[in-house]
Order: C-alpha cells, then structure tokens, then sequence
C-alpha cells in the first residue's frame, strides 16, 4: 500500500470539503454585507475573481497542511469521501436557496 | 487579426467555455465507466482524469474572463432589463459560484485515479469514487443547462 499517495487524496478531499464550506459562506456573507463585497471587489477589481484566487489558493495551502497533519487511514478516506458528497450537494442547495430568496426579497 | 484578440472576442471566449466544458464532462463520464467497469490500466485512468481536470481549468479561465470582461457591462443589464431577471440574479449567482466547487473535485478525483486498482479496492473507496464522479458530470450538466437559461434570457431580453 503506498501510504504518500493515501495521505495525498486524504488532503485534497479534506482541502475540498473546505472549500465547498468556503466559498458557500464567502458568497452569502458578501450578498449581506456590502463592506464584504466593496473589499472582494477592490481585491482583483470582481468580487468573483477574488473569490476564485482565494479558492484556489485555499485548497492548496489546505492540501498541504492537511498532508502533513492527518493521518493515512483508509476509513478516514471513506469519511471524508462521504462527507464531501454531502457537503457539495448541500452547498448547491444553500446557494440556490439564498440566491432565491434574496431574489424574492425574503432575505 | 492576432491570435490573441481572437481568443479574447465574446463568440470565442463562449465556445471555449463551452467546448472545455464540454471535453470535461465526456472525460469524467469515459472515467466513470473505467472505474465501474474495471477496465484500462492506471495510466489510463490518469490521463483521462488529467484531460478532463484540464478541460475544467481551461473552461474556468475562458468563461471567467468573458463573465468579468464582457457580461457585466454587456449582457446582464439586458438580462436584469428583459423578461427573466432571476435568470441572473438565481441562475447566473448560483452557476458562477458552484463552478468553484468542479476544479478542487476534479483534482481530488485525479488523485484517487494514482492508486492501482487493487488500492481502490483494498480501500472499499470504488463506490464512493463513482458517486464523486457522477457529482462532478452532474454538476457539469447543471452548469451547462444554466448557461443555456441565461443566454436565452438575454435574446428575449435584447428583443423584449
């Protein structure tokens, strides 16, 4: 069993578990506060080129670290694979669902 | 005309958002049916998750440019204007964010094609693999429909 490449895709499902969470919670933050949205916009001069490089850089630095630090358990693995089905499926639906509502003015 | 104004017009900028887009769905589909099927080598895998991970990188960057460049200014006020404005302010808001979502998975799913079959086994991660997959083209579909809605909002809206 090659422990690098275990402890590789550990990292990177845990990295993009992070950013699915990031970028759902960066998105309606800055929908609800404009000081959020003016500074993201200033960043790169698009609010979504900003979250773009933020989300890159992010999944990156978090594969890294989480290389280093988690451990190279196979069950650890189907954790975090399931988690990431969830967590992606929810933020489409978190974001759906906000852009939604803010549409109709309910929030 | 130079080659990079050409790349840089609006039609191109859509069909290369389009046709990577499209070249990385049918990658992660061929992968789908490597990985249930057990066939084809680890290079294989490899090289097909690598393809369509490169394809979503190129469709990111050749969509995002004219999304920041050109829609803005050009294409959601008449969308905002027209018939539809949700199909801005839900399809486009929804479409450009989960986008973020694809590359991060791609890549995820690029590392698990590195392990030898055997590994994918002893692992018990094949199912998962394939439900993780399937997100990836399903997420590639929803996006595909959803530039499909605004770009029809915004000939109605140019002609409401």
């Amino acid at each position: 069993m090659n422990k690098t490449k275990l402890k590789l895709i550990i990292a990177s499902v845990y990295a993009t578990i992070l950013n699915a969470i990031f970028v759902t919670v960066i998105t309606v933050w800055a929908e609800l506060s404009l000081p959020l949205k003016d500074w993201l916009k200033g960043f790169t001069g698009h609010h979504w080129t900003t979250k773009s490089i933020f989300s890159v850089l992010f999944f990156v630095l978090f594969t890294i670290i989480f290389f280093f630090i988690l451990p190279a358990r196979e069950n650890n693995l189907r954790w975090a694979l399931r988690c990431l089905i969830v967590v992606t499926i929810l933020g489409v639906l978190a974001l759906t669902l906000f852009f939604t509502g803010h549409h109709f003015t309910i929030w | 005309m130079e080659v990079l104004s050409f790349l840089q017009s609006k039609p191109v900028l859509i069909g290369l958002h389009l046709g990577f887009a499209i070249v990385g769905i049918d990658a992660f589909f061929w992968l789908l049916g490597k990985i249930k099927d057990r066939n084809g080598s680890t290079k294989s895998r490899v090289v097909t998750a690598a393809v369509g991970t490169l394809a979503f990188v190129a469709s990111w960057i050749s969509g995002g440019y004219y999304y920041v460049i050109f829609y803005g200014s050009l294409v959601k006020p008449v969308i905002k204007q027209g018939l539809a404005p949700w199909a801005h302010n839900i399809v486009m808001e929804v479409k450009e964010h989960i986008f973020l979502f694809i590359i991060p998975m791609a890549v995820t799913i690029f590392f698990i094609t590195l392990l030898h079959d055997d590994e994918i086994e002893s692992f018990g991660i094949r199912r998962l693999a394939l439900v993780l997959t399937a997100l990836v083209i399903a997420l590639g579909l929803l996006i595909g429909a959803m530039g499909f809605v605004i770009s029809a909002a915004a000939r109605w809206g140019a002609i409401s």
